[in-house]
């Protein structure tokens, strides 16, 4: 499978305290990849390398095969980018946001955009300055698709949207997917929303990448465990084990949370003398917090 | 690609540019006119050639000030937005300035152009005492040079950083508040005048904002 994003131990220190380290990340093409981490964890800084908006000091980056910041340009003609704040000229209407946009994409789609701005209800005479946030959200979302691009490149595309504009955007974005084989990457740090159309997810912390795999083994992988008479000490886990805390009064015992769950490997147990008493489900979001303590935790 | 861009310039910069046209336009008519060149009987080229070397400094001042508009205007959306947009649009670097600065240009054009208009009226409308000669076509060459130098340094400094600029301005402004309290100090040294100097006559790169400025001359 090839990838449309990949980079190698992608490296850029920003100010005296953050940087990128060592960041391995692969795209693959078609996939929908979420970019999943908490406020400040080097999501958008990440994003800015991708796209050749800032250089990076080590490592490589290639995206849709062209080196970035070397081919930037190139890149950018086949992507569609939504950065996470408005970055248009508040001076302009959308119509004129429309055409400004349209100059400079030799793949620009009109009749897309005609019918995005309709399907949106956004009436193109009005100013920017005067959008509502949800409203920006969309012209955003409208210029980005209307380019045709192979990828799109969302930072927090539905970050302070309504429900309701938030399902418009992404309902939106999904057809665009399902006519187009595109790649996606979004970020966020809405774990929800990912959960609902990712295929792929990865998680920054720091600004290193903490895990990445198909969104399917994230979910079902990380579990959360009953186990009662637990010896003091275990080893050899065929699981990782991510959390391990006194359980609550009524049912005793202790709460296990293991990333790499398999139902086979409930015979350990007895193996150690334990008893399993549940196996819980968790969802993205537990996950998604698990995988971060334990990533924090000293000694991590 | 170029006309999108040419049309944010002027949607950013277009009342200035208009105000700056007529201002040049009017220009060398009130030259004339301050001069007192209509009056059939005004025929003294010594008491002329002042009266229209006192209006020639208006006209550095005007391509100063039109090409801090152009230079400055140019770039004050990008910044707003902190040049996010232009650096994702899919061009290189270089190209995108180039369309900004030939935009700036092209819109700056009308200025100088109506300066060359006004001053070929200008040279019509006025009575010139013998030994004198209108040099309209001299003066909105000039004009234009001083307008594009200007210019091409206001863009300069206004496409880079706010730190930029200040650099920029902190250095002008701290040799003024040195050459005050050295003055101030009592002692006759003078900083500023001896680099203005230097840049407004030859071979200083200013020098076409020095000197004369005369639509009338001998």
């Amino acid at each position: 499978m090839s990838n449309a994003i990949e980079t190698k131990n992608l490296h850029r220190r920003m100010g005296k305290t953050f940087e990128i380290r060592e960041l391995s990340l692969s795209v693959p093409t078609g996939s929908i990849y979420g970019f999943l981490g908490p406020n400040g964890s080097g999501k958008t800084t990440t994003i800015r390398l991708m796209l050749g908006l800032l250089r990076h000091t080590g490592g490589s980056c290639m995206v849709l095969g062209r080196p970035i910041p070397g081919d930037a340009p190139r890149v950018l003609a086949r992507t569609g980018y939504v950065p996470e704040r408005p970055h248009l000229y508040t001076t302009f209407t959308i119509g004129e946001a429309m055409r400004y946009h349209a100059a400079f994409y030799a793949t620009w789609d009109g009749r897309r955009a005609e019918e995005l701005a309709r399907r949106f209800g956004l009436d193109q005479t009005q100013r920017l300055s005067r959008l509502s946030k949800g409203e920006t959200g969309k012209l955003m979302m409208l210029l980005a698709l209307a380019q045709s691009p192979d990828l799109l490149v969302l930072d927090e595309p539905t970050d302070g949207l309504d429900p309701v504009v938030r399902r418009e955007v992404l309902s939106a974005l999904l057809d665009y997917v399902s006519q187009r084989d595109a790649t996606v990457f979004i970020s966020s740090h809405l774990v929800h929303e990912l959960e609902r159309i990712c295929d792929w997810v990865g998680v920054m912390d720091y600004g290193r990448l903490v895990a990445e795999m198909p969104m399917q083994t994230f979910k079902n992988g990380i579990k959360r465990l009953r186990v009662t008479e637990a010896p003091s000490l275990v080893s050899d886990t065929p699981f990782v084990l991510l959390a391990r805390e006194t359980g609550d009064g009524l049912s005793g015992g202790e709460v296990w949370v293991v990333r790499g769950w398999q139902d086979p490997m409930k015979q350990y147990f007895e193996g150690v003398g334990a008893r399993l008493r549940e196996v819980v489900d968790l969802d993205l979001e537990e996950g998604f917090v698990e995988l971060l303590r334990t990533f924090r935790a000293p000694g991590a | 690609m170029f006309r999108q861009i040419l049309y944010t310039q002027w949607k950013w910069s277009g009342l200035g540019i208009v105000a700056a046209a007529l201002a040049s336009f009017v220009l060398p008519i009130l030259t004339v006119q301050g001069a007192g060149t209509s009056d059939p009987t005004w025929i003294d080229a010594r008491a002329l050639l002042p009266a229209l070397e006192y209006w020639s400094r208006a006209y550095p001042a005007l391509a100063l000030a039109i090409g801090l508009l152009g230079g400055t205007m140019a770039w004050t959306n990008d910044h707003r937005g902190r040049h996010v947009y232009a650096l994702t649009l899919p061009l290189p670097r270089w190209h995108y300035v180039l369309l900004r600065y030939g935009a700036g240009l092209a819109l700056l054009l009308v200025p100088v152009l109506l300066l060359w208009a006004g001053a070929m009226l200008a040279g019509r409308m006025a009575t010139i005492p013998p030994g004198l000669h209108a040099y309209p076509h001299a003066l909105a060459l000039r004009f234009g040079l001083a307008v594009l130098l200007a210019y091409s340094i206001f863009f300069a400094v206004s496409s880079g950083t706010t730190r930029t600029a200040g650099y920029v301005i902190g250095v002008v402004a701290g040799l003024m508040v040195l050459q005050v309290l050295i003055l101030l100090s009592g002692s006759e040294t003078r900083l500023v005048a001896p680099i203005f100097d230097r840049l407004v006559t030859l071979p200083g790169p200013f020098e076409i904002f020095g000197g004369r400025w005369m639509l009338i001359d001998v």
